[in-house]
């Protein structure tokens, strides 16, 4: 996984500004972009190898954050819409069940075993 | 160290084996309800049969290394041997009619590519209603939330089912 820099330059031309302008707002300095820009791989080498041992891209291994709160915050507009139209309904169960209905159904029945036996 | 697995392929060995059997059965009670979603615990799984003395009971038993024991004094019929443990057999069901007549509110769902009948939320609530022990009381209001929550959010199915949920109930745990 390498930086693509004619991506960056057309990006910065269509919002018209300069490579310098972005990395100025940015903070990264012109050395430390073309740093970056000329490395062949950006993920470290101790991650690539981990995730060649298991098969799997080294994107495969990390977790996307910005998804995970993308999914959250989804997740709380479909509680919400549950609420405003079933005043009475329990948040916590809406959300739960919301959380649970994401799973396969042998995996639901198997929390449901597991905590009975916490 | 990782805790045991519940629910295992010993488990899902003895489904297949009814349904290969092709013994009548389905799964009812909040086992049934935490199937199609709703955030409940329980400490077995219960499974109405049609008929008990279906012979094919016996012979999926003798297929996971289980054993049948009959009903003694007020003790139902039981399974034993490690892969059955956690079913236990439900002799009635409290505020619904017959098997033939509740199979028909049952949705089938897969359970590790094993189709499975399970008893509907909607019907799993109505026999809750009926037994009505404290331990149902406690229970209901998560089931009717969850009912009115599959049933408001667009984005709710029952993943792994081969029909659309319907509702149901057992009288059980």
């Amino acid at each position: 996984m390498r930086l693509d820099l004619s991506k960056i330059k057309e990006e910065c031309r269509r919002r018209g500004v300069t490579l310098s302008e972005l990395l100025e707002r940015a903070g990264v300095s012109r050395n430390a972009f073309y740093s970056l820009a000329r490395r062949d791989f950006l993920m470290p080498r101790s991650l690539r190898s981990v995730a060649a041992e298991l098969h799997l891209t080294p994107s495969a291994i990390l977790v996307d954050e910005e998804a995970l709160l993308a999914g959250m915050r989804e997740l709380q507009q479909r509680v919400d819409g549950i609420i405003a139209r079933n005043p009475d309904c329990d948040r916590d169960n809406a959300r739960h069940t919301l959380l649970l209905l994401r799973e396969e159904p042998v995996e639901r029945l198997r929390r449901a075993l597991r905590r009975a036996r916490a | 160290m990782p805790g045991p697995e519940y629910f295992s392929d010993r488990e899902i060995g003895f489904l297949r084996a009814l349904v290969t059997e092709e013994v009548d059965f389905m799964i009812v009670g909040l086992a049934g309800a935490a199937l199609q979603g709703a955030p409940v615990v329980t400490q077995g799984i219960d499974l109405w049969f049609r008929d008990l003395t279906d012979p094919g009971i016996k012979r999926a038993l003798r297929k996971v290394a289980g054993a049948w024991v009959p009903s003694i004094g007020l003790n139902p019929p039981m399974f034993a041997g490690e892969g059955v443990t956690l079913f236990d057999i439900v002799i009635s069901m409290h505020g619904l009619g017959a098997f033939e007549e509740e199979i028909g509110h049952a949705l089938t769902i897969r359970l590790e590519g094993v189709p499975v009948r399970v008893l509907s939320l909607e019907r799993i609530i109505t026999s809750k209603r009926a037994t009505n022990r404290e331990k149902d009381q406690l229970v209901l209001p998560v089931l009717e939330d969850v009912q009115r929550i599959i049933a408001s959010d667009s984005g709710s199915g029952i993943d792994g089912g081969d029909d659309q949920a319907r509702s149901s109930d057992s009288g059980g745990r």
